[in-house]
């Protein structure tokens, strides 16, 4: 059976199957003996919320009401391809050699299986598969499970990120501004000082700059290390919230390349524009605050 | 520390005949408002030799400081000729009169004006820094200056760790760093008691002796009763001008 390149998982609860518990060992329940039942691999949350085990027996059947139910043998627990669209109910899923399923599914009806997820031994094939086998079979909707843009939903939570990060990035640079201001303005009689001294507008600017190009390049590296080190804990929490093994946060280099590319050239406008506000002012009226 | 051959600039300084250090002529300083035109400092013609030691007083708003800060070069006149070393400040970029400021003008404060987190070292050393002054002069001029205000052993020391009397010797120790041609200072002993007041006095007067010509604004007498000249102002204009 393992010489079968596919390994299938068979959506039970949108197949309108029934699944039904037998009994703690091989042949406590059914019409086949434990060591005739196909055997079958159960989702780990499913085993748990069913309370299942390897070695049971159980009944599944491709209706609803239970008719034409079949025994299968638990071989093992899996656990499932995490998928955000499903988040926070609990997978029924179990797979089954397919012989085993075209067994299950009465010749001449209508098919429920609402997906496949088929698993492929090379994972970059996936595409060229997905193709091929949507030019073969019209009407079948195939995407690859890693490529997030080819999915609807992963399109759409993208969308939904980008126009969170937009807002973040605006309520952010108001916000930066509006600091820098005030930490310039803090130093308004330093600088007044300065002026008054004899130290050129664009000295104090170059000295300001430099400043600013450090505050925030720190804090960029700061956002970053905080980042990393919640990353952990945000997905332990939400992995046991959910009972899943989806990854809900993962700083890449992508992301912290994108962070201190937008986090430095801000903060280093902002220090500037507000140093340069308070420069246009007189040394003496700055300096007597 | 003082010697026979200190002069201009305080210590370590020579004096050479030169031209005026000031050449004012009918300046006039206009601060539009709201409400309208102020005029802070109505055609005003003066002249100030190097060793010059002027006084300038008046009662509060007649425009005294703001004719110190025009013959300082932090404020531009709105009509007239002032010439700095004979260059007609108004031709002059921001970044000039910094340079003019930094070099050769010495500004002292009322209020100090001392950067807090400089020791008085580091805060006397500061212009000579941005002037380009090497490290090693750097340093000899600071611990020159240092003695000559005689807070040779409060180097170390930072402005909220000083007296008043001993934050303003700073701010003069400072002023003199890079051997300035003109001292300013805009009541120097306003924020200081009668004998720290005099001690102040004291010390300015030996500037000017040592050949650093000064202009004081001030509405002390008996500090004002020190400098040769002085100009009495109201509402913007020169009511007397009296020379000892």
């Amino acid at each position: 059976m393992r010489r079968l390149l596919l390994a299938l998982a068979l959506a039970v609860a949108t197949a309108g199957s029934a699944l039904t518990q037998g009994g703690p060992s091989a042949g406590a329940s059914g019409a086949a003996s434990a060591a005739d039942a196909p055997p079958i691999l159960v989702a780990r949350q499913l085993a748990e919320s069913e309370q299942l085990q390897v070695g049971q027996i159980v009944r599944m059947s491709p209706h609803g009401s239970g008719a034409d139910a079949r025994s299968y043998r638990i071989q093992g627990i899996f656990e499932p391809t995490p998928d955000p669209a499903k988040l926070g109910t609990v997978p029924r899923r179990v797979r089954m050699h397919l012989p085993d399923l075209l067994t299950a599914t009465p010749e001449g009806r209508p098919a429920f299986v609402e997906s496949v997820t088929v698993g492929l031994r090379n994972p970059a094939d996936a595409g060229a598969f997905a193709r091929d086998l949507g030019s073969r079979m019209p009407g079948l909707s195939v995407r690859p499970t890693g490529d997030p843009e080819a999915g609807g939903p992963f399109v759409v939570l993208q969308r939904f990120h980008l126009a969170i990060a937009i807002v973040t990035i605006i309520a952010a640079t108001v916000f930066l501004l509006a600091l820098t201001i005030m930490l310039v303005e803090e130093r308004r009689a330093t600088v007044g000082v300065l002026r008054l001294i004899g130290l050129p507008t664009g000295r104090i600017i170059v000295q300001l700059l430099i400043e600013g190009v450090l505050i925030a390049g720190l804090g960029a590296l700061f956002g970053l290390l905080l980042a990393a080190a919640s990353e952990r804990f945000i997905n332990l929490f939400f992995q046991w919230k959910y009972d899943t093994v989806l990854v809900f946060v993962h700083v890449t280099r992508d992301v912290a390349a994108r962070c201190v590319a937008i986090a430095v050239p801000l903060g280093v406008v902002s220090t500037v524009t507000a140093s340069w506000l308070m420069l246009r002012r007189n040394g003496l009226r700055l300096a007597r605050r | 520390m003082t010697t026979a051959t200190q002069s201009a600039g305080g210590p370590g300084t020579t004096t050479s005949a030169a031209p005026a250090v000031i050449e004012a002529t009918h300046i006039t300083r206009v601060f539009p408002m709201a409400s309208g035109q102020v005029t802070a400092v109505a055609d005003i013609s003066l002249t100030i030799a190097p060793g010059d030691h002027l006084a300038i007083r008046g009662p509060s708003g007649c425009g005294k400081s703001t004719l110190l800060h025009m013959l300082g070069c932090v404020d531009t006149a709105s009509s007239g000729t002032l010439l700095f070393n004979g260059r007609d400040v108004a031709t002059l970029s921001d970044r000039d009169r910094s340079l003019l400021r930094l070099t050769q003008i010495g500004f002292v404060f009322q209020r100090f004006f001392l950067l807090p987190m400089l020791t008085a070292w580091e805060n006397i050393e500061l212009p000579q820094a941005e002037s380009g002054v090497g490290k090693a002069e750097r340093r000899e001029r600071t611990r020159e200056l240092l003695d000559y205000v005689g807070l040779g052993k409060r180097a170390g020391h930072r402005p909220s760790e000083l007296s008043g009397g001993e934050m303003q010797r700073v701010a003069i120790a400072r002023a003199l760093a890079n051997r300035p041609r003109l001292l300013l200072a805009d009541e120097p002993t306003g924020e200081l008691d009668r004998t720290t007041g005099d001690q102040i006095a004291a010390l300015l007067d030996r500037v000017n002796a040592d050949g650093t010509a000064m202009v004081l604004v001030t509405h002390d007498p008996s500090l004002a009763d020190r400098c040769q000249r002085v100009l009495t102002m109201r509402d913007g204009r020169v009511e007397s001008e009296t020379t000892r």
